[in-house]
């Protein structure tokens, strides 16, 4: 004997299954007397259950659907004191940022003298690397080291030369 | 011809206030029902069918009409339903909560007579019992056995709102029924 369709047997009550399985059920059900009751207690099982659960306690729906409107109205409320100070965070933002915009452009004219800002970064990278070269030197330092020593390096280095 | 639900929450999603007050007039039964089947209790159950039509009105936008709306209804209801239990289940354990209804009298609920005054006692008992066994089901489990006998869905719109496969469905409805037909067999 096949085996026992017992999840199918649900749906088969209620003719959910396409043609062939519920074939497949019906015929089962025609060998196993074990399934036929099964089949049958879950009819009535399903039947009293629908008593069983019981209704509920009764409502008032004129004030259930003012409550539901009150709740609803705060919840905007709620959304509306959220969402109105967010352009404000948002323009305070963009201005800020345009302002650190303003004051970046502002500080890299006075130190260029109009110089291309690309140049100004490539001159600054060339000065480092003079720090580069006396690599053997940086290396010995403890990284405590004042800073005074480092910017002092080329000094430094022709002392341990000389 | 009275609009369809689908096409309520279309207008919702633009803010229609007159389709939101259409959609919860056709819903609120269902979704207190539900709720409270799940919960148990009344207050419970009102407070999360309101927050479930809240979450309808704020998220109408992003119903895709794939599915039927009621399924999606189900599916933000039986979710805030679950959510709210898994929360409450710790302190429901320490307090006992006085305002559940199970404590009422089932027979207060049923909402037809009992004919048959022989073996009404027994009847009620089973039934009593019956309603006790489901409120002791796994979370999932209640949410498939009441949205099948009660919701009266299908197996696939059931796996819709609980987003799972319907193979899992079906499952869950075995498990649940294999324990509730104990409960009966015990008697």
């Amino acid at each position: 004997m096949a085996k026992h369709p017992d999840t199918d047997l649900v749906p088969y009550l209620r003719g959910e299954l396409p043609p062939v399985d519920r074939e497949r059920v019906a015929r089962h059900l025609e060998e196993c007397p074990d399934c036929r009751q099964d089949t049958e207690q879950l009819r009535d099982l399903l039947g009293q259950l629908s008593r069983s659960i019981g209704q509920p306690p009764r409502v008032n729906w004129a004030h259930y659907r003012a409550e539901l409107r009150e709740k609803l109205e705060a919840r905007r409320g709620r959304r509306v004191w959220w969402w109105r100070p967010a352009p404000l965070v948002l323009s305070a933002s963009v201005a800020g940022a345009l302002l650190l915009l303003l004051v970046a452009v502002w500080g890299g004219r006075e130190t260029s003298t109009g110089a291309d800002p690309f140049a100004l970064e490539e001159a600054a990278i060339g000065r480092q690397l003079g720090l580069l070269q006396e690599y053997q030197v940086v290396e010995r330092l403890d990284l405590l080291e004042d800073l005074d020593v480092i910017s002092d390096l080329d000094g430094l280095a022709s002392g341990r030369q000389g | 011809m009275e609009p369809s639900d689908e096409a309520l929450c279309e207008r919702v999603a633009k803010r229609d206030e007159a389709a939101f007050d259409l959609l919860v007039a056709r819903y609120q039964e269902r979704a207190y029902r539900l709720a409270w089947s799940m919960l148990r209790n009344a207050e419970d159950a009102r407070d999360v069918s309101q927050e479930a039509f809240i979450r309808l009105y704020e998220a109408a936008g992003s119903f895709g009409g794939r599915s039927k709306f009621s399924t999606w209804f189900y599916r933000i209801l039986v979710n805030l339903c679950l959510d709210h239990k898994r929360k409450h289940r710790w302190w429901k354990l320490w307090v006992r909560d006085e305002g559940d209804d199970r404590t009422d009298p089932i027979l207060d609920r049923q909402p037809a007579p009992v004919i048959d005054p022989v073996d009404k006692l027994s009847r009620e008992r089973t039934m009593k019992e019956l309603g006790a066994a489901v409120d002791r089901l796994a979370p999932r489990q209640r949410a498939a056995v009441l949205l099948r006998v009660q919701e009266d869905l299908a197996t696939y719109e059931i796996a819709k709102v609980l987003k799972c496969s319907e193979a899992t469905v079906r499952v869950h409805l075995h498990r649940a029924l294999t324990t509730l037909k104990k409960t009966v067999e015990k008697r």
